[in-house]
């Protein structure tokens, strides 16, 4: 089954459209020098459990989302189940449970920056990466267009973060031009 | 020990132990969803808000310790007014589909919100809805209707210590997830439905089956495996229709094992022996007691026999079975099925046992060997007098050599009806009342929770009338009555009384005697 956007309020991350299914072979991920950064990552920590969010995230980096199979894969090296770490994976807005654009841009929403004009932010990525709505991926596998909650710059608004670098002050029309200068 | 004052009574209690738990011993009962007294406490749901003098702010009263002079208000306006908003809040998206849920009857929401809701809703919004959820197991998840009170993680991770539930997504997205293809197999699983206050787990088993007003329900011990979880039967118009687990600090908690909530159907069979039967010119013939009775005891006399006797008959009968076996000197055996060992992690002492009947330790207590086969213990020539035993596996040929089978059972086993001289019904455990002995050699009682079938009789009563038939002193109107002469005839049971077992039982003073032997 699949939890999409509820009807009580906006999903800061939308589902995948429906029917939608990702079980391509899963070639591990923690093997050879991932494997010797996660044992590294391990000796820090008196417990496996402590060591899952650093090693969700290096799944990320490698594969672009946190898939089923990828669940597996951790739970088995750390030694928890796959339910439980799939609750911290829906838990954070960091990981994403399907994949997403090349360039995966958060826009900031909330209050300060929704009253600074973010919404027309987001009209305008959404217009110019062709993704329609939040959540979706363009059809060229470039974008994906998420809100996010405050980025801790509200003095700045409107802030995005496009992967990990963050830019400030964008208004819908720059955003073409930042658009641009994305490979 | 602290002393406190709870809605105006005052208790003293260990300390340390919550204001929850406290208020239970004053007779007050605190409204709470996600603490249950066998999980670790979580104070998410904050039902259980209560005033507490001198403190600024309502406290959680499962989270929240007793403190010496504390004086607690459980129901004043202020603490009333907060767990009626709780209330709001859990019914912003919870559907009132009461009507339709299974749970209606004994759903703790619909019982509060009836005792302290608001008597409207201010919301006009359409609620959530989602689908329904299929958990694997027996168990559904109608994730509308859950509160996330988290019971069911809670239950999954520290006492059966198999993490397969999770919160999923947070805030009001939020609903219990699993990992695709991880499924709640386990077998101690089913008691995420007890745990779940509310309808957002169900039965499969159950589902649609009946109200919770419509049923009858009585006290049993569950005859799944040599554990003797507490159990209440449930009813309905005579038929029974689920098991649940009933407390008992001292042999279950809370809990009950998947084999032993789904051995009901065994209670509910309707291929049931309800006439005696006396073979008459080669066929089984309805005939009626007094005459199968004779019958029986004539086709025994005169003959070595061997009784092959259930070890899920209750103690009174196998004491009667015992006299009847010196009377008949003959000899006693019984056969005991056997599984795996299953146990509930988080529960010292509670398992599902190897030993798939209840009461294999009392049968060893009142003298009945164990076989595996039933061939090997019988001789040329005979008699076997069956009670309760359903013979599976027993080939042809195992009884080839018998001169003469008398069965007292409650279903017709097929050899038994090419070759049994007379066919005794009785009743099963549900059906009857007495006791059983559990592996650590505790005494329990189990209550009748539903009619028999035709003229069906308890066995401890058709037991009685053959010890009489043949010659035995047997002088029995109640299970109390036998259950008083063994106790005066068996050292082990020494001490015990009937009536002071109450319905959670007593330890025998030779417990140890039971546990040899006893799979652990
Ligand atoms: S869970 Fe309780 S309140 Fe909700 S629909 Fe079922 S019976 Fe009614
Ligand atoms: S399913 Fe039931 S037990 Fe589990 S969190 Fe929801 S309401 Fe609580
Ligand atoms: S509200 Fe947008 S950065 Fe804080
Ligand atoms: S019962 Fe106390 S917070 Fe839930």
């Amino acid at each position: 089954m699949s939890h999409g956007p509820s009807a009580s309020g906006g999903a800061l991350v939308a589902a995948p459209p429906h029917g939608h299914h990702h079980d391509e072979p899963h070639e591990p991920v923690f093997v050879g020098e991932a494997r010797t950064q996660l044992d590294t990552i391990l000796s820090r920590y008196p417990t496996k459990q402590a060591a899952l969010l650093p090693a969700l995230w290096m799944l990320q980096d490698a594969r672009g989302w946190v898939s089923d199979k990828g669940i597996e894969e951790i739970a088995a090296l750390l030694a928890i189940t796959p339910a439980y770490i799939k609750g911290v994976v829906s838990f954070y807005t960091m990981y994403h449970q399907h994949p997403v654009g090349r360039h995966f841009i958060q826009v900031c929403t909330t209050t300060p920056c929704n009253v600074c004009g973010a919404e027309d932010v987001v009209k305008s990525f959404l217009e110019h990466t062709g993704c329609g709505d939040l959540g979706l991926t363009s059809a060229d596998g470039r974008f994906t267009v998420i809100e996010v909650e405050c980025l801790g710059a509200c003095g700045f608004a409107t802030p995005v973060m496009i992967n990990n670098d963050f830019i400030e002050s964008v208004t819908p029309e720059s955003v073409p031009r930042i658009l641009a200068e994305l490979k | 020990m602290v002393s406190l004052t709870i809605e105006g009574r005052p208790v003293t209690v260990p300390d340390g132990m919550s204001i929850l738990e406290a208020a239970k011993t004053a007779g007050v009962l605190v409204p709470h969803y996600c603490y249950h007294p066998g999980l670790p406490v979580a104070g998410v749901c904050r039902m259980c808000l209560v005033e507490v003098e001198k403190m600024p702010k309502l406290a959680p009263a499962c989270a929240t310790s007793v403190m010496e002079g504390q004086v607690v208000h459980v129901h004043s306006p202020k603490a009333l007014e907060a767990r009626k908003g709780v209330l709001e809040f859990l019914l912003i998206n919870h559907p009132l589909d009461c009507p339709i849920c299974d749970q209606a009857g004994e759903c703790e929401l619909q019982d509060y919100t009836f005792a302290e809701g608001r008597a409207d809703s201010r919301y006009r919004e359409p609620k959530r809805f989602n689908p329904v959820e299929d958990f694997g197991g027996d168990v559904l998840y109608v994730q509308n209707r859950c509160i996330l009170c988290t019971r069911c993680v809670r239950f999954m991770s520290d006492v059966a210590d198999e993490p397969v539930l999770n919160v999923s997504e947070r805030g009001d997205r939020a609903f219990i997830g699993k990992a695709e293809g991880h499924d709640l197999t386990n077998p101690w699983a089913g008691n995420v439905i007890d745990l779940c206050p509310v309808g957002a787990l169900l039965s499969k088993d159950f589902l649609n089956k009946a109200r919770a007003w419509e049923l009858d329900r009585a006290p049993t011990v569950c005859t799944g495996c040599s554990q003797g979880c507490n159990a209440v039967v449930e009813t309905r118009d005579n038929v029974p229709v689920r098991l649940k687990p009933r407390p008992n600090d001292a042999v279950n908690q809370y809990y009950m094992c998947e084999v032993g909530r789904q051995s009901y159907r065994e209670f509910a069979r309707r291929d049931r022996a309800d006439q005696p039967l006396v073979r008459i010119n080669g066929t089984l013939t309805e005939v009626d007691w007094e005459d199968a009775v004779t019958a029986a005891v004539g086709a025994l006399s005169g003959k070595r026999v061997v009784v092959l006797a259930s070890p899920n008959l209750s103690n009174e009968a196998l004491f009667l079975l015992e006299r009847l076996v010196a009377q008949l000197n003959g000899q006693g055996v019984f056969r005991v099925a056997r599984g795996e060992t299953v146990p509930l992690p988080g529960v010292a002492d509670l398992a599902l046992r190897e030993e798939r009947a209840a009461n294999a330790a009392g049968a060893r207590l009142l003298g009945f060997a164990e076989v595996t086969t039933v061939g090997s213990a019988l001789r040329h020539d005979d008699a076997l007098l069956v009670v309760g035993d359903a013979l599976d596996g027993v080939t042809p040929s195992e009884l080839a050599a018998l001169s003469s089978l008398v069965f007292v059972g409650t279903t017709i086993p097929t050899a038994v009806a090419e070759r049994a001289v007379a066919v005794l019904p009785i009743t099963n455990t549900v059906e009857e009342e007495g006791t059983f002995t559990n592996l650590r050699g505790r005494v329990q009682r189990f209550l009748q929770g539903r009619t028999a079938p035709g003229v069906a009789r308890p066995s401890w009563f058709v037991l009685t009338d053959l010890l009489a038939a043949t010659g035995g002193a047997a002088e029995f109107h109640l299970p109390a009555d036998v259950f008083a002469a063994m106790v005066s005839t068996h050292q082990a049971f020494a001490g015990l009384d009937y009536e002071s077992l109450g319905m959670h039982g007593l330890p025998v003073l030779a417990s140890e005697t039971a546990t040899a032997g006893a799979a652990i």
